[in-house]
């Protein structure tokens, strides 16, 4: 995980401190091996260098894909774990560049959850698919070290923070808020505002530099799976505070989905948000 | 699929994911935040009895600004302390209102037990950063009682320094008060008269206060923060409490002047109202260490008070939150002592040239005063949070044996208080 990590601990003794980084940190680092498309000795590449063949899960993975797979059935095909194929085509470095139509065509062919046979804990993808946990994985990692944290220190005030996606476990003393700022897309390291949050998770999604621009439209870096273009004029920028840090990461991602319907979309799920 | 639905979808699919157990919490912080109280303040021998409730309503808005508002209702019923002394007989006298009379017994100390009031006041409060390091904070207040109302507006500048382990604060709070005695305010050091007669009594009166305070509070390290402040505060107008009187008294005797009532019957002594001057500045330093001692926080502060009346005060506090199960207890000594005004007189004696200002008021005197108490809390889901506090208060005066006339040595001649307070708290979001 390339971003900056971080685990906050209410008012405690130095050991019980340290053993709380401890846990976190061994708990993300455990899932960005396990989940990682970057590595050659985990699930993820095994199942996408299946080439056809079926691979058995493990119980973890399989909830992984079951979760996937309903928000692929309640986002109508928008969101999908087979489109980071995708991305093959696309360059958001800002530019204009746009790739033909013929090669998303092509990749299209390769995309869709559509083509994969998912049979509990059995998963089988056509050949030359592949699957990226990229949309969930930091938020999940976040949501099982506060998890483990809860287990080992029952009540104890934590925020985990990993790049910006966080989520807070226990209660701190005096039952005091954690004081959380959403960062400006323009001017990073300020806060656009600070919210006083006591529990649940906060998420960011939206990047004001990876974008492609294009007939005055701008186009974010996420990709629609049905259509395999990214969706235009989106928000830069989306955060939600959610019941946990999944939740909150996977409503930013069904926003900027919805393009510039984002926000009627979020005020509808009853969160709290902020869109720049 | 809409988005509620979705939404739904979502955080079962997320429960399953996590494997969650527990229903899911709040995320956020609630939208309001409310204080709960009512107390009980009961003095010894059917004196002042006050029962009070009180909400605190707190609203966190983003960006730390925060609106609070206040509202409290009281009601005082009970008699206090007139100002003049016990004799060895009964003694009569004209009520405030002018209209009727009350008799106290021998050897009492005289009490005005026509005493009953209804208080109501409303505050509001809005605070809110300012620049990076500064915090602005202003208020309102408004109360209203049968025969007094107030009316104060506030404001607050604070700013950390020193990576926020030093922050200085100045605050600055004026007031107007308007009183508007029953049967008029009576004219300082005029005699009461018999009833009917409002002679020396008219209409309402006012007076103006400013206060300021400045404060420093300290992180000395990760266990201890110490504060400091410094408090001005001047009041103008009319400072006397209407109901107040002073015996006249004989100077071999030290039994009050009798008096023959008229036929609408009135005192049977002479009694004056009392009399204070129209400004009073009063400064005051205090200091507050605080400590965690491993999870039991151990505080400790001191108050030195001062004013251009006379009374110099001390107050030392002591306070410890034990933590105890899911809650705390909390057990507190105070200890207060002053000592009297220029002009406080037992009483006045006939023969001998009126002073400019002369109080008998015994919150004017010389006494001690001492506070046990014990408070529980505690701590539910949610920062739900119930409190339950009780304390008892003693207060003993002593004037010294040159300040009594006569027959007074072996008289009570300072109302000693004793009382009890009782409060229910309960703290909740919404």
């Amino acid at each position: 995980m390339s971003c900056p990590c971080e685990v906050l601990v209410d008012d405690c003794p130095e050991r019980t401190a340290r053993e709380v980084l401890q846990i976190a940190a061994t708990e993300a680092l455990r899932i960005e091996r396990k989940f990682s498309r970057y590595r050659e000795d985990n699930i993820v590449h095994q199942i996408n260098t299946a080439e056809g063949r079926t691979v058995d899960l493990d119980d973890e993975t399989s909830r992984l894909i079951d979760f996937a797979a309903n928000l692929t059935a309640a986002s109508e095909g928008a969101f999908d774990l087979t489109s980071g194929i995708l991305r093959k085509a696309w360059r958001f470095d800002g530019g204009d560049q746009v790739p033909d139509e013929s090669t998303i065509r092509e990749l299209m062919t390769r995309a869709g959850w559509n083509r994969v046979e998912w049979d509990r804990p059995r998963l089988t993808l056509e050949p030359g698919m592949q699957i990226d946990f990229g949309g969930i994985g930091k938020e999940y990692a976040v949501d099982r070290a506060v998890r483990l944290l809860a287990a080992a220190q029952p009540g104890l005030g934590v925020l985990v923070n990993l790049g910006g996606d966080l989520a807070i476990g226990g209660v701190r003393v005096a039952n005091r808020p954690w004081t959380v700022g959403i960062e400006s897309t323009r001017r990073p390291d300020e806060a656009i505002q600070t919210v006083p949050v006591r529990a649940g998770g906060l998420a960011t999604s939206g990047d004001s530099r990876r974008f492609v621009l294009r007939d005055g439209r701008r186009f974010s870096h996420v990709l629609d799976a049905r259509t395999g273009w990214p969706v235009a004029n989106a928000p830069h920028s989306i955060t939600v505070l959610g019941r946990t840090c999944t939740e909150a990461g996977t409503l930013t991602t069904l926003a900027l989905l919805k393009g510039s319907d984002a926000q009627p979309f979020l005020t509808a799920t009853g969160s709290r948000f902020w869109l720049q | 699929m809409n988005g509620k639905d979705l939404a739904r979808a979502l955080a079962a699919a997320t429960c399953t994911l996590l494997g969650a157990t527990e229903e899911a919490k709040a995320a956020e912080e609630p939208t309001w935040n409310l204080d709960t109280a009512l107390l009980m303040y009961k003095e010894s021998d059917s004196r002042v009895q006050d029962v009070s409730a009180a909400i605190l309503a707190s609203r966190n808005f983003a960006d730390d600004r925060i609106l609070g508002l206040t509202l409290t209702a009281d009601t005082l019923t009970g008699a206090s302390a007139s100002g003049a002394t016990a004799l060895d007989r009964p003694q009569t006298f004209t009520s405030p209102s002018g209209r009727a009379t009350y008799t106290t017994p021998a050897g009492r100390v005289p009490l005005d037990d026509t005493f009953k009031d209804t208080r109501f006041a409303v505050s509001g409060s809005w605070t809110q950063p300012l620049a990076r390091l500064y915090t602005v904070s202003a208020g309102l207040g408004f109360s209203s009682e049968y025969d007094y109302r107030h009316f104060g507006a506030n404001a607050q500048l604070a700013r950390d320094f020193n990576k926020r382990n030093t922050t200085t604060s100045l605050s600055v709070a004026w007031s107007k008060d308007d009183v508007d005695p029953v049967g008029g305010a009576p004219l300082p050091l005029s005699q009461m008269l018999d009833v009917g007669s409002n002679a020396n009594k008219s209409g309402s009166r006012s007076k103006n206060g400013l206060d300021a305070v400045f404060g420093v509070s300290q992180v000395l390290d990760r266990n201890t923060v110490v504060r400091l402040n410094y408090s001005y505060s001047r009041a103008n107008g009319y400072l006397n409490d209407p109901y107040k009187l002073l015996s006249v008294v004989d100077a071999a005797t030290g039994d009050t002047v009798a008096r023959t009532p008229g036929p609408t019957g009135g005192p049977d002594g002479v009694y004056l109202f009392e009399s204070r001057p129209d400004s009073r500045t009063k400064q005051s330093i205090y200091g507050e260490l605080k400590r965690n001692l491993g999870g039991v926080v151990l505080s400790g502060s001191y108050r030195y008070l001062w004013d251009d009346w006379g009374i110099t005060s001390h107050t030392l506090e002591a306070r410890l939150r034990w933590p105890l199960g899911g809650g705390y207890l909390e057990p507190v000594v105070r200890w207060y002592t002053q000592s009297e005004a220029d002009f406080y007189r037992i009483s006045l004696v006939r023969g001998q040239p009126l002073p400019a200002y002369a109080s008998a008021d015994f919150r004017l005197g010389r006494f001690d005063a001492t506070t046990l108490g014990l408070k529980y809390g505690h701590e539910l889901s949610d920062g739900r949070e119930w409190t339950v506090r009780l304390e008892n208060y003693q207060q003993n005066g002593s004037t010294p044996s040159s300040a009594l006339t006569g027959r007074q040595a072996q008289r009570d001649t300072f109302a000693d208080l004793h009382a009890i307070i009782l409060q229910f708290g309960y703290r909740f979001g919404l």
